[in-house]
């Protein structure tokens, strides 16, 4: 190249995300959307003005192969100084139940991938399940069902292990990976063959 | 000094005999690494999937090591476990993987298996339940001890990871 851009000397790098939330699978469910927003480390900061959002209800369609389509776009750039607290998508997807009343259907998250390029993530989707066999028979009677008070639990490794969950289904989010400065601070994630260091 | 970052998740167990798992999991490392931030251990979520043949944990990684020697790389070594309708704990066996010396995204599996007792015991955890663990669960992952040991195969746990390394060429080790 023949301009080079002025050599920083902070140790910033820059993640650039878009690409779409697609689609998703459950086979028992009609009527679906799904709200998705990013999980992240104290380092790490939204530089674009929206890091979350919620997308149209999607019906299955009529066609055989048919799975819930949202192609609702994800545009984020992140700034960060440390690969720890990695970005998540975290995505809760909530359908409408008989009585009308709006359910969730599952939730999930997965680390965006840490190479440049083009990924399509699945997601897996679970729901909470109810403590206890009394609440079970009292939230199939009355309902609603048990819900998490904070979606971005599922980001967090912690407490984990007294969450009984049954898993069904997937979201699929396709995003395109663009990184700045990464190799310049000195790591590296396998595809430095792109990069021209001069060390 | 170099480092390391781990990042990824514990996607979940499949190819057990019933599919209402969970996963206690640990980092081990020599003495040349230390952990820097994040969690080296933990506990998943119980799945009990609806399709009944993957269990999903969806456990979030994200680990963050230093090391002044490449001795030692880190392993993550695994025991799953099943919980039956009346909430009881059953072992379904040991496992674990080297974390990948290559940067990059890896979607790795690691083997699972378990303990056989002698003929008597495998009579009692037949009409009992439960069965044989170890007392040292560093046999995991250590090659010592492992002779006499008597085990049968369980299942697969899956791993995305993305491994990031920084400072490595500074000390001339070459990963890929």
């Amino acid at each position: 190249m023949a301009v080079r851009p002025p050599v920083s000397k902070s140790n910033v790098f820059l993640l650039m995300v878009t690409g779409e939330i697609e689609s998703a699978e459950f086979p028992e469910y009609d009527g679906l959307y799904c709200n998705f927003s990013f999980f992240y480390g104290q380092d790490w900061t939204v530089l674009s003005n929206s890091s979350e959002g919620i997308t149209q209800t999607s019906m299955r369609g009529s066609s055989p192969a048919s799975n819930f389509v949202w192609n609702f776009p994800i545009d984020v750039t992140f700034k960060s100084t440390n690969p720890f607290g990695w970005p998540q998508i975290v995505v809760s997807v909530y359908g409408v139940n008989s009585l009308g009343r709006d359910e969730v259907r599952g939730y999930g998250s997965i680390h965006l991938p840490v190479t440049p390029g083009r990924h399509s993530l699945d997601i897996d989707m679970f729901v909470p399940e109810p403590a206890s066999k009394l609440q079970k028979l009292v939230s199939w009677l009355i309902g609603p069902r048990p819900e998490l008070v904070d979606p971005k639990f599922v980001a967090r490794g912690e407490g984990r292990e007294i969450t009984r969950v049954s898993s069904q289904g997937f979201v699929r989010a396709n995003v395109n990976i663009v990184m700045k400065d990464f190799s310049k601070q000195g790591y590296r994630n396998g595809t430095e063959r792109f990069s021209n260091n001069s060390s | 000094m170099a480092e390391l970052h781990v990042i990824g998740q514990l996607v979940g167990g499949y190819d057990f005999h019933s599919c209402d798992l969970f996963c206690k999991w640990g980092l081990a490392h020599g003495s040349n690494w230390n952990v820097i931030e994040g969690k080296s251990e933990g506990q998943t979520q119980v799945d009990h999937p609806k399709d009944g043949t993957f269990a999903k944990w969806s456990h979030p990684i994200d680990l963050h090591l230093s090391c002044q020697g490449l001795q030692g790389w880190p392993k993550l070594h695994f025991q799953v476990w099943h919980e039956d309708i009346f909430g009881r704990n059953e072992l379904y066996g040991y496992g674990f993987i080297h974390v990948p010396t290559v940067p990059g995204n890896h979607e790795v599996d690691c083997v699972i298996w378990k303990p056989v007792g002698s003929f008597m015991d495998q009579v009692t955890s037949f009409f009992m339940g439960g069965g044989p663990e170890l007392s040292q669960e560093s046999l995991v992952h250590s090659s010592e001890d492992r002779l006499r040991l008597r085990t049968e195969s369980s299942g697969r746990v899956r791993l995305k990871l993305g491994i990031i390394i920084r400072n490595f060429e500074k000390f001339g080790v070459e990963t890929s």
